[in-house]
């Protein structure tokens, strides 16, 4: 690209451009959820994302009025957090797993968005028992 | 054991290998000495060899079921089928890796072998960079993350995570391989012409097919994924955003930005240095997506281990990125150039605004899937930004860029005049205008965004079939051949043009598709006893009952549907869910009805069997995912169209390097 030429400035003008366009999105529309252990929920204000293992014992339905009921502990200390889910439920849900759903703290209970619940997809490179 | 040794001390004559090649290799092109070259290059292909034998000792043990090897152990079972058994190669993380080396082995010995005439100056350079890359996956291979770790044998293996079961697993993880490695060729051609002073496009042309190569394996990667997750995870979609899927997006938009680009620099001999930027910038996003699945640093429904091997693939990354910035700092006098920018309105000008979209949507995905790790730094709480940021730059970004897609072919090179503008647009323009008002009449406008995206899908498509009739029509009047000669023809003489107008006609189907299926879905959730009814739009279901099925390694729990259409009965789909013997996995059975004639899907996920006999459903209406698919066959056509080999466009490229070599500074 030669001195003066005019795609100089396109390029500077649209790196521009979507440079403000981010700041506008995160700044207005505010697109960012912080991803939470129950150890740090307390601190939150607003939606959020719970990361958690689940703990027995878990009970109830995710379709039920009542909604499904477990636990979920910080997955290197004992917070634990109880929770609220109606939805559709992974496969691999269960005590023990990671889990990952969003939602609000409300009187001390979790109450997750119905449907938001993800488990870790065991897919690949799990790290080996004891790592 | 025997398997064991075999396998190690093949992946260290490996290591050794690549490292000589590097070593004698980078002397040798120092100090131009021709027969150490090929000395470098010998053991580059010998390293290929050497890495076909480990590959080859652990599909032995596979199939010997030799559970002393703590990876086969883990990976694989007795009762597991043999194309699994096969396919646990790459199902972890050691054999993943290596299947890796073996695939970069294999292109780097080709890619060199090859091109040994056609670039005679910038080879001695290529083995050097080529053996780096590939020294550094053998030492992972060897040190950090080997297959071949011995442990006391279990009676029998752990067997394979149930979501693996799957044909898509056969195919996905090697296609997207094939497409990270194949990034690494264009990247050492490139690294190679500026470390030897030859910045001239003979890299580009040296490298084209290879380039277009991966960027079709990474594109029929992403979709083979899409389609795996479609049919398995059971929740209606086919992309989650997740990190890891946008790992493989982002080198595959910057390689998409780069293949344009490089027209450019052929025809024009400009944005030299934007190229060389480009080829890095996909080279290291195709190890940064390996970092991310290796590391740990980042949060995502996948699981990964957290191990040591980040931080390896971290620091190999900044070293290439710090390696390759430099070389383009030292040439900046040599990349000067030609000519320069006639006019924005220009072919040339297209291809630009074309990049710089593809490349901020690259960079802002990039942003997005780094922005935990940023606010974990910056705040101490890892902020995660789901589908609506990306939602919402794929509008910003995708609607020009499929606009631009339809009005790039039409403008002239160096300049063009508003009136041949407007005269090119017309047709294309009027038949988008006149789309979009039907669609808007018939209801598409409850979606702003999805019936714009058809209205430009229409301008592109007729754009393209308008070149398509142009250039038929002229050769048929030129040659006097028939229609369907002129036709053949025009292609086959034209292959990188026209191959490229079919991959926008993929491009443009992709976008029908996934506008029409996020926009206009329907979904609804029932619990059913049997002999209850439902409906969603046009098909009902009625639930006949479960029932239950042992299979050879899985047992088969299905809820029975009688399947209506307009209430008249057409069959049966049985949703449910398999649980894998030996893994003790649930997975989902996801019950799919394509309608080809209407190109959408009905999707039946049973959530939940109770005991009294009665099922949770979710039963899904996406309209048109089935062009999704569809698109990936036409982007493939288009792909084999632009690299099929051409000997007049290989005459025409010889010619080409004569004439660098003739201009070229001694």
């Amino acid at each position: 690209m030669s001195r003066g030429s005019p795609v100089r400035l396109a390029v500077a003008l649209s790196v521009a451009a979507a440079l403000a366009l981010f700041l506008l999105y995160t700044s207005i529309a505010g697109g960012a959820t912080p991803t939470l252990t129950p150890s740090k929920l307390g601190q939150a204000h607003g939606r959020v994302t719970l990361s958690g293992i689940v703990t027995a014992p878990v009970a109830g339905s995710a379709e039920s009025d009542d909604g499904l009921r477990f636990a979920l502990r910080d997955p290197n200390g004992g917070a634990r957090v109880r929770v609220v889910y109606h939805g559709a439920v992974p496969d691999l849900f269960g005590v023990g797993k990671r889990i990952y759903l969003d939602g609000r703290l409300r009187d001390g209970t979790f109450v997750a968005v119905p449907g938001s619940l993800v488990t870790k997809c065991p897919s690949k490179y799990v790290a080996k028992k004891g790592a | 054991m025997g398997l064991a040794f075999l396998g190690r001390g093949a992946l260290v004559l490996t290591l050794a290998l690549a490292v000589f090649a590097l070593v004698a290799g980078s002397a040798a092109a120092k100090q131009g000495r021709t027969r150490l070259t090929a000395s470098a290059r010998n053991a580059l292909v010998a390293a290929f060899a050497s890495t076909a034998v480990a590959s080859a000792t652990l599909v032995a043990a596979f199939l010997g079921h030799d559970f002393s090897l703590a990876y086969v152990a883990s990976h694989s079972s007795r009762e597991l089928p043999l194309a699994y058994t096969i396919g646990a190669f790459w199902s972890g993380q050691s054999g993943s890796l290596l299947l890796w080396l073996l695939l970069l082995t294999g292109a780097s010995s080709a890619a060199v072998l090859a091109n040994r005439r056609l670039v005679a100056e910038v080879l001695p350079w290529t083995v050097p960079v080529l053996a780096g890359a590939s020294a550094f996956f053998a030492f992972v291979c060897v040190v950090v993350s080997s297959p071949f770790v011995t442990a006391p044998a279990p009676a029998d293996g752990a067997g394979m995570n149930a979501s693996l079961q799957n044909p898509y697993m056969l195919a996905h993880p090697p296609m997207l391989y094939l497409g990270y490695v194949g990034l690494t060729i264009p990247f050492a051609f490139a690294m190679a012409g500026l470390l030897s002073g030859r910045t001239d496009e003979r890299w580009l042309v040296a490298t084209r097919r290879w380039t277009l190569g991966a960027w079709t394996a990474l594109g029929v990667a992403i979709l083979i994924g899409a389609k795996w997750a479609y049919e398995t995870i059971g929740w209606g979609g086919y992309y989650a955003w997740d990190p890891v899927e946008n790992a493989a997006l982002m080198p595959w938009l910057a390689s998409t930005a780069f293949l344009h680009s490089v027209i450019v620099q052929e025809k024009k001999g400009i944005l030299r240095v934007w190229n060389v930027s480009l080829v890095s910038l996909a080279y290291c996003l195709s190890l940064f997506g390996t970092f991310l699945t290796r590391s740990g640093v980042i949060n995502s429904v996948h699981s990964f281990a957290q191990s040591s091997i980040g931080g390896w693939f971290l620091g190999f990354i900044a070293f290439a990125a710090a390696f390759a910035a430099l070389a383009i700092i030292r040439r900046l006098p040599l990349l000067r150039a030609e000519t320069r920018l006639e006019s924005l309105a220009s072919r040339e000008a297209a291809f630009l605004y074309n990049n710089l979209l593809l490349v901020a949507f690259c960079l802002t995905i990039l942003w997005g899937v780094a922005f935990p790790i940023v606010s974990q730094a910056v705040r101490g709480t890892p902020f995660t930004v789901g589908p609506p940021y990306y939602d919402f730059f794929l509008r910003v970004f995708g609607l020009p860029l499929l606009l631009l897609m339809g009005i790039g072919p039409i403008v002239a090179w160096r300049r063009s005049s508003l009136r041949s503008l407007v005269r090119g647009l017309r047709w294309p323009a009027a038949a988008a205008l006149a789309a979009g008002a039907l669609l808007a009449a018939g209801g598409a406008a409850s979606s702003p965004p999805a019936l714009v995206a058809y209205t430009f899908c229409v301008f592109v498509l007729t754009g393209i079939v308008a070149e398509f009739a142009r250039g038929t029509r002229a050769r048929h009047g030129v040659d006097g051949d028939g229609w369907v000669r002129a036709f053949t023809t025009l292609v086959g003489r034209n292959r990188r043009r026209y191959g490229g107008y079919v991959s926008h006609a993929a491009v443009v189907m992709l976008a029908v598709g996934i506008a029409g299926s996020s926009a206009y879905g329907v979904s609804r959730t029932v619990h059913l006893q049997p002999g209850q009814t439902t409906s969603v739009g046009r098909y009902s279901l009625l639930y006949v009952g479960p029932s239950f099925k042992r299979g050879a390694n899985h047992d088969e729990l299905r809820a029975r549907l009688a399947l209506a259409e307009d209430g008249k009965l057409v069959g049966t789909i049985a949703p449910g869910k398999n649980r894998y013997h030996v893994e003790a996995f649930f997975s989902n059975a996801a019950a799919i009805r394509t309608d080809w004639l209407r190109a959408q899907d009905l999707f039946v996920v049973a959530d939940q069997f109770d005991r009294d006999g009665s099922v949770h459903l979710r039963v899904i209406v996406n309209p048109l995912v089935p062009l999704i698919w569809i698109s990936g066959l036409v982007f493939l056509v288009g792909s084999l169209v632009a690299t099929w080999p051409d000997a007049r466009e290989q005459r025409r490229i010889a010619r080409r390097v004569a004439e660098l070599e003739a201009l070229a500074p001694a």
